[in-house]
């Protein structure tokens, strides 16, 4: 049962350079939230910023992993700068 | 009565489908009928339950921006047969349910979709 320190120190060991905030939404171990703030996410859309922190749990989430609730942003405040998402 | 071309997915009425020729046997059809349920309908969502009756938070607040919008959507229900969640994650590369698709693409889960949400991005995108 993984605790959302270990949520953390996964998230900033595999995407270099990231900070991750998170947040274990039940207390079971579960339903994780975290925000994620990280270079590696320029010029990627949300979608694919989403990707690279899902990719760092591969099948557990879904599986020991329940939720994973994701909110990502580039350095220095400035979250407004994803990619557009593309949608057609 | 629905016109839904997907037998096979549980899907709940959405905005009407086109008229569908008998997909063509496969060697995967449940990723067939996935697929073709995603290119059929300008918005379709997958999801834990029915709009009615949602299975799962995520799934209920994802529910509930799309018809705060007023948007007609399609809607799957994964939770019958394990397999449309296993089948949709390998065609969207997207490990957690519920899945938005606007046009045929991937838009996001309930995090994203509730961020283009408050943003306006979503109204946008829906037009």
């Amino acid at each position: 049962m993984p605790s959302s320190e270990d949520i953390r120190e996964r998230i900033e060991a595999a995407i270099p350079g990231a900070r991750a905030e998170v947040e274990d939404t039940t207390g079971g171990g579960d339903h994780f939230r975290a925000t994620v703030t990280a270079a590696a996410f320029a010029g990627l859309s949300r979608i694919e910023q989403h990707r690279l922190v899902y990719d760092v749990f591969g099948a557990e989430i879904g599986g020991p992993i329940h939720a994973l609730s994701l909110k990502t942003a580039l350095p220095h405040g400035d979250a407004a700068q994803h990619a557009a998402t593309p949608t057609r | 009565m629905s016109s839904n071309p997907v037998r096979d997915l549980p899907m709940s009425p959405g905005q009407p489908a086109p008229s569908a020729p008998e997909p063509s046997p496969g060697e995967n059809p449940i990723r067939e009928a996935i697929a073709e349920a995603i290119a059929e309908h300008k918005v379709i969502l997958f999801m834990k339950g029915t709009p009615e009756a949602p299975a799962c938070g995520f799934s209920a607040r994802t529910v509930a921006v799309l018809q705060s919008l007023e948007v007609p959507f399609a809607a799957v229900d994964v939770l019958p047969d394990v397999r449309i969640r296993q089948e949709l994650s390998a065609i969207s590369d997207w490990p957690t349910i519920p899945q938005l698709f606007v046009d045929g693409e991937l838009v996001g889960g309930c995090d994203i979709v509730t961020e283009m949400y408050e943003s306006g991005e979503l109204a946008e995108a829906l037009v």
